[in-house]
């Protein structure tokens, strides 16, 4: 009997004591990526070290899985507590009660770039703390630009330049004038909102109505149409990091990409410049989409609050410079800083993917991003592979938009 | 009476794994998905019955067109599988030198991991870099770089030539199997009649394969009209929805949208259509066996 009592005592104090660690709440996160960055694993060891019971336990989630695993556990009603998203689904997340608000005081909302803040705000509210930002602008070859007859030192400023030295580029060298990706891959709405943002358009307003079948927009698709038969052959077949890999083998004149191709054409060797993107007719300065990345907090991990304070932690200026400062992840500084300034003085191809900034827009958020996209996507390919001319394309989108608005 | 009871009891608890693993794992998400498509269920967390919502909802033009598509996809991916599948196995039948090897270099296809052999196959349809347009390209066939993903009707072809790629080893190795149970001496007194090698194949292998090539037709059916790494990797069901298949279009209703109501409702369908193929596949085995045993 008392060999029964002692065992049945240990059991309980074995039970008791491995039950132990589950008590502690840990702040599950969804990570995007191959791996976890080292600026993020150096904050967290220090997080975890000054909070014991509350243990950050970062899980990295490759980039194509990643949304969709964060969305799948918060469906099904275990959400991870803080997850990396894409800001472009946090309306999404917000009205379906999956999330909770992260507001930001004045003073956060001043540190930022201007824009940046309306990349993660809906209903006035924040909904998720912006850790990553992606900005465009135009790469040119100059070997190619010489072999046209072209200026290799004077990129184009505007639509109609870069449209005729496009044709130029085709026609002198038989190869691609522009590298304009259609394929059916969200980029390809996110190369074309470049188009859009730098000629002063919209998609949605402030109130939430459609406002995307206006002049502007009707010139950023009357432009597509116009640059596609000097751009690479089959646009519909490539997505935009294809095309970089057509641009880096020397085979394009201009593209639009994000900071990360510079390092990559350095080391092709390549001989290429980048500047802003060009205007548009209607255009009131610089512009750029603006694709930001958020961390978003899960309503009903049970830790939402600690949660919101890691976020805050792990996002504030001194982590984000470290975090940014490896700059072949391609990241747009989202703060302003003497870190900045030092970037801009020693690597003087980073001007122009801050410059568009101040005129930038957010990518816009829908009820149904996914919904949103497709009508995008749709659109653009419609108008470059001449099944529709730029304005049905357009009046089509916009009343197929009116559904996931 | 003990016996047999016991008899009963030992079998049920021989079942009872299966049962379960069958309870668990198939009917209960059939279940879970025929529930579903009744329900306007989204990331929402509230979930209201709507009816016959969503199926009349997805019986638009556009449901309707991917229908269409779907069925035109998998008859050509199946009866080019079985031309090609009958013809190998014709030849790695035969007595030429080398056959082993042959035989060897039949698998590569169905041994790649399938997302491996797919990416080959996208590297091969890029304009730029791609192997069968620079070819095209040398040869002076086309006059500059062609991408075949670009366009609906090449695109449409490309996942096809794709799906025949990985599908015909299995095909190519099951009517192998099946010829070589052929009897010889059906071959041999047929050559003394002085039967052309066409009439010996058209009289006796055809005939005597027909189970075969019937078992396979239906179950390459059923895989065929259900295949989604291809079109996914290659194509996302564009340009313009030109190679969206039934599958295709209720990934992106359900996971891409998150509308998993209306996605539940569309795989109802798809199970609707591959239960009558299942039920076909049954009818046509168990004539064949009829008359076999006749």
């Amino acid at each position: 009997m008392n060999i029964i009592l002692k065992r049945s005592l240990i059991g309980l104090a074995l039970a008791g004591t491995t039950a132990l660690p589950a008590l502690a709440a840990d702040i599950s996160w969804i990570y995007c990526g191959d791996r976890l960055d080292a600026a993020h694993e150096k904050y967290i060891a220090e997080w975890n070290a000054a909070n014991p019971d509350d243990q950050v336990k970062p899980e990295v989630v490759g980039w194509a899985q990643c949304q969709d695993k964060a969305t799948t556990l918060a469906a099904a009603g275990s959400p991870a507590a803080i997850a990396y998203v894409g800001s472009r689904t946090l309306k999404e997340f917000a009205l379906s009660d999956l999330i909770v608000p992260v507001p930001m005081t004045d003073e956060e909302k001043a540190a930022y770039y201007p824009n940046i803040v309306e990349t993660v705000t809906f209903d006035d509210t924040q909904w998720g703390v912006p850790i990553a930002l992606s900005t465009k602008a135009l790469y040119w070859n100059k070997d190619l630009f010489k072999e046209a007859g072209l200026d290799p030192e004077k990129p184009p400023t505007t639509w109609a330049e870069e449209i005729e030295y496009a044709k130029t580029i085709k026609e002198k060298t038989g190869k691609a004038g522009y590298g304009l990706s259609a394929k059916t891959f969200d980029n390809t709405m996110h190369q074309f909102l470049h188009w859009v943002y730098t000629n002063d358009g919209k998609i949605i307003d402030a109130e939430g109505n459609i406002v995307i079948d206006s002049p502007q927009v009707l010139a950023a698709l009357q432009a597509y149409k116009d640059i596609t038969p000097y751009s690479v052959e089959g646009p519909t077949a490539y997505e935009q990091n294809e095309m970089r890999a057509i641009f880096l083998d020397g085979q394009i004149g201009m593209l639009q990409a994000a900071v990360s191709t510079a390092f990559l054409a350095e080391e092709a060797g390549m001989n290429w410049g980048v500047t802003d993107l060009p205007l548009g007719p209607d255009a009131k300065g610089k512009g750029t989409l603006m694709i930001t990345d958020s961390l978003a907090v899960f309503k009903d991990s049970g830790v939402e609050e600690k949660a919101i304070e890691f976020a805050k932690y792990i996002t504030q200026p001194k982590v984000q410079e470290e975090y940014e400062a490896a700059g072949a992840a391609g990241l747009t500084p989202l703060r302003p800083g003497p870190a900045v300034d030092k970037l801009l003085a020693d690597q003087s191809f980073w001007k122009p993917f801050v410059d568009g900034i101040e005129f930038g827009g957010p990518e816009p958020l829908f009820t149904d991003y996914k919904g949103f996209q497709n009508v995008m996507i749709e659109m653009v390919q419609s108008v470059v592979t001449g099944s529709a001319e730029p304005q049905a394309a357009l009046t089509k989108a916009a009343g197929a938009l009116e559904e996931y608005k | 009476m003990n016996r047999s009871r016991s008899a009963m009891i030992f079998a049920w608890a021989l079942l009872a794994p299966a049962i379960l693993y069958v309870l668990i794992i198939v009917a209960w998400p059939l279940v879970e998905t025929f529930r579903l498509s009744f329900t306007d269920a989204s990331l929402r967390k509230v979930t209201n019955y709507v009816g016959w919502r969503n199926y009349g909802r997805i019986f638009n033009d556009t449901f309707l067109t991917v229908i269409g598509r779907t069925f035109v996809w998998t008859f050509f991916s199946v009866l080019l599988k079985m031309i090609i599948g009958m013809c190998g196995a014709v030849l790695l039948n035969a007595a030429v030198p080398g056959r082993n090897l042959f035989r060897i270099l039949t698998m590569p296809p169905w041994i790649v991991p399938m997302a491996i052999g797919i990416f080959m196959w996208g590297w091969m349809y890029n304009g730029q870099f791609g192997m069968i347009s620079g070819l095209l390209q040398r040869f002076g066939l086309v006059d500059g770089p062609v991408a075949f993903l670009a366009y609906g009707s090449t695109a449409f072809w490309a996942t096809i030539v794709t799906d025949v790629w990985i599908g015909v080893p299995m095909v190519t190795i099951y009517f192998l199997a099946a010829m070589q149970a052929i009897p010889k001496d059906l071959y041999e007194a047929a050559w003394t009649d002085g039967a052309s090698r066409w009439t010996r194949f058209r009289r006796i292998t055809l005939p005597l394969m027909s189970p075969a090539i019937i078992t396979m037709s239906m179950l390459s059916l059923i895989a065929t009209f259900n295949s989604f790494d291809i079109i996914w990797i290659l194509t996302r069901g564009g340009p313009s929805g030109e190679t969206t298949t039934m599958i295709i279009d209720t990934y992106q209703t359900a996971i891409g949208s998150k509308k998993y109501g209306e996605g539940a409702a569309r795989a109802v369908v798809i199970c609707i259509f591959l239960s009558l193929f299942c039920i076909a596949y049954f009818r046509i085995t168990r004539r064949l066996h009829a008359t076999e045993k006749a």
